[in-house]
């Protein structure tokens, strides 16, 4: 069985077909990619997974289960946890208090009534908290107000973020935009080992081929919300209509 | 902390740390030490807040209304004491949802006016007059109106939010005068007849002791007083319990805030109830210091100025809102009676004042002078430089500002100009 497994997904935004019978299945331990052209279709499929927009039609499942009527908060309580394409963080608190936040999610569910408890009679939330500034190697910086930290580090800390919540399922949207080849590549390191220490399942979306070439066990390519093509890094690159639909998306 | 890491901080993080929060200790649980020292320390925290706002209470009066020379210059007087502690309460309650969570809220009066209406009622048409029940039905009607008030106004936000808060507050506020006017006393309000305390305390009575040495004016600031500290306590421990780490997520980044998994909707609610719940409290406390209650309370300029005094006090501070409520009342109380209405644009002013030079309010202000005298105490040098780069700070920033406003008509001229060639 999948671990997420979508069956002719559909989200039309007015007459524009967003996304047009995606049907992608990801195994458990997977490195899948998900990729192909601004506007292919990517983010629509993301926020349609993490529940942030409802499907015209179709359906997700995860672990099996439906989870189409899921709010955000409950999706990430499932299993699945999203790094966002900017440096989704909370600005003006400190590195720590932005751990501490995930691992209070983590630990605590979506809600709990424990408005008169102090946050010091939880250490399990400092627990989690410190295993994730570490596993992002910002435990030195963890004073630190987070707005106040370099942009890979930022990224880091997002990435951490994510990672608090102990997913099964990863999904990366475009974790190195806006990064230099260096930071790119430590990234992409930092995935890799957190995979192999955790025993992830990511989904990586990108709309640049190469970077996720070493990384993926699958790719599958979107193109104007539609499959095109799915398989291992060397049969999407010789696909001929995966190159059509990148000569085509730089003409666009 | 040792005095020395104070010195490197800038005074950007003392606002931060002003509510003397998690931060303040650098990150409590990851300091070396058990579990135990940990709690001692926190709930040392919490016993000297307690303790400390306990002190301000009973002193507050004294410095105010009797003290030699600063009264006399101040022109205070006892039943102004008890009437900042009671909007005091009501703009720290309004606080930890504005400041706090980031919901600017416009329709605080709906519970305030809720909260005494409901009191008054009990004692006009129940005749039960006990001051402590009176309190306590205050806040639950305080609680039960903002839980359908939030659930119907959270489903949108930022300006939405505020607007549909402000058309619930006048929804309540033409309701009490119009079609329940005939309960409500409508223009007149309802002339009550408080009880005595615990059956026996009247409330205008002084207090033995403190009263005739000037440290409180009557039982009546006793029982203010008390509901003063209860309120910072409870405030203070929500700051500290998960609850204040998701509300200052919320304000910081709702949809991260949402996407580690959090219910960020029912945070939300239960911010605004909490805020609703001291409203009421608050409220309840006004009918009893007024003895009537009125449905002028539930008017919009009464959830203007709440927003006023916590701004002014500070935003994010839990604190700020008991200066922001003193300052406003004794300009409208105290300034008012010498020059009439004039301090409303004196009130305008040092709002201005206050947002321009204090971002934080008075009690960033506060703050920031308790740092910089720490600062001069162990490096006079640094202190000197900090002032320099303010004062240039500060110039840069008018000067920009005046140039932008001499430049403006050129500009305009400019633009018009252009657009007809």
């Amino acid at each position: 069985m999948a671990l997420l497994e979508t069956e002719d997904l559909v989200k039309e935004f007015g007459g524009v077909v967003a996304n047009d019978d995606v049907s992608i299945g990801i195994e458990e331990g997977e490195r899948v990619s998900l990729i192909g052209p601004n506007g292919a279709g990517k983010s629509t499929f993301i926020n349609l997974v993490t529940g942030l927009l409802e499907p015209t039609s179709g359906d997700i499942r995860f672990k099996g289960e439906s989870i189409l009527d899921h709010e955000p908060h409950e999706v990430v309580q499932q299993g699945i946890s999203k790094s966002f394409q900017t440096a989704s963080i909370f600005p003006e608190l400190s590195v720590a208090d932005n751990a501490r936040i995930a691992g209070l999610a983590a630990e605590h569910g979506s809600f709990r009534f424990n408005f008169l408890t102090r946050l010091d009679d939880y250490p399990e939330v400092e627990d989690v908290a410190r295993e994730t500034l570490e596993s992002v190697e910002l435990w030195g910086q963890r004073e630190v107000p987070a707005e106040d930290l370099p942009y890979g580090d930022k990224r880091r800390l997002e990435l951490g973020i994510a990672l608090a919540a102990e997913p099964d399922l990863l999904l990366l949207d475009e974790p190195t935009a806006g990064m230099s080849p260096e930071e790119t590549e430590a990234t992409v390191d930092l995935i890799e080992r957190v995979r192999e220490e955790r025993g992830l399942t990511y989904l990586f979306v990108e709309h640049d081929m190469e970077i996720v070439f070493n990384v993926s066990d699958r790719i599958v390519v979107l193109h104007r919300g539609r499959v095109i093509a799915e398989g291992t890094p060397d049969e999407v690159r010789g696909d001929p209509e995966v190159q059509e639909a990148y000569l085509g998306g730089v003409e666009a | 902390m040792s005095p020395d890491s104070g010195a490197d901080r800038s005074p950007e993080d003392v606002g931060a740390t002003a509510d003397g929060m998690g931060e303040t200790d650098g990150g409590t649980g990851f300091v070396d030490g058990s579990t135990l020292a940990r709690w001692d320390r926190i709930s040392g925290n919490e016993r000297a807040v307690v303790g400390l706002t306990a002190l301000a209470v009973l002193l507050f009066p004294y410095l105010f209304a009797e003290a030699p020379v600063i009264s006399s210059i101040l022109s205070g007087y006892h039943g102004l004491t008890t009437l900042i502690l009671i909007w005091g309460i009501f703009a720290m309650g309004y606080d930890l949802l504005h400041g706090y969570t980031g919901l600017l809220s416009f329709g605080h009066a709906a519970f305030w006016g809720m909260g005494g209406m409901v009191a008054g009622w009990l004692v006009q048409f129940f005749g039960i007059d006990f001051p402590l029940v009176l309190v306590f039905v205050g806040l639950v009607a305080g609680v039960l109106l903002a839980w359908l008030i939030g659930f119907l106004s959270l489903r949108r936000g930022g300006i939405y939010f505020a607007i549909l808060t402000l058309a619930f507050g006048q929804m309540f506020y033409f309701t009490m005068f119009g079609p329940l006017g005939g309960i409500t006393g409508g223009e007149d309000g309802l002339l009550l007849e408080i009880g005595p305390l615990l059956g026996i305390i009247p409330l205008s009575g002084g207090v033995p002791v403190l009263t005739p040495l000037g440290f409180a004016g009557s039982w009546l600031y006793m029982l203010v007083g008390v509901f003063t500290v209860v309120s910072v306590a409870v405030a203070y421990r929500v700051l500290n319990s998960p609850y204040g780490l998701v509300f200052r997520a919320i304000r910081e980044n709702e949809q991260r805030a949402e996407f580690v998994g959090l219910n960020v909707w029912r945070y939300k609610l239960v911010a605004f109830i909490i805020s609703g719940g001291f409203a009421g409290l608050a409220g309840a406390l006004f009918t009893i210091y007024n003895g009537s209650s009125s449905a002028s309370t539930f008017y919009w300029i009464v959830s203007g100025d709440v927003v006023i005094m916590s701004i002014i006090g500070g935003v994010g501070t839990l604190f700020g809102g008991f200066l922001g409520a003193g300052l406003y009342l004794y300009m409208s109380n105290v300034l008012s009676t010498s020059i009439g209405s004039l301090w409303h644009l004196l009130l305008g002013i040092s709002f201005v004042l206050v947002v321009w030079l204090f971002p934080d309010g008075l009690w960033g202000g506060i703050e920031r002078l308790r740092w910089f005298v720490r600062l001069a105490i162990d490096d006079p040098g640094a202190a000197r430089q900090h002032l320099v780069d303010v004062a240039r700070a500060y110039v840069d920033a008018t000067v920009a500002f005046a140039l932008r406003i001499v430049r403006f008509p050129m500009r305009l001229v400019s633009l018009v100009s252009g657009g007809s060639s």
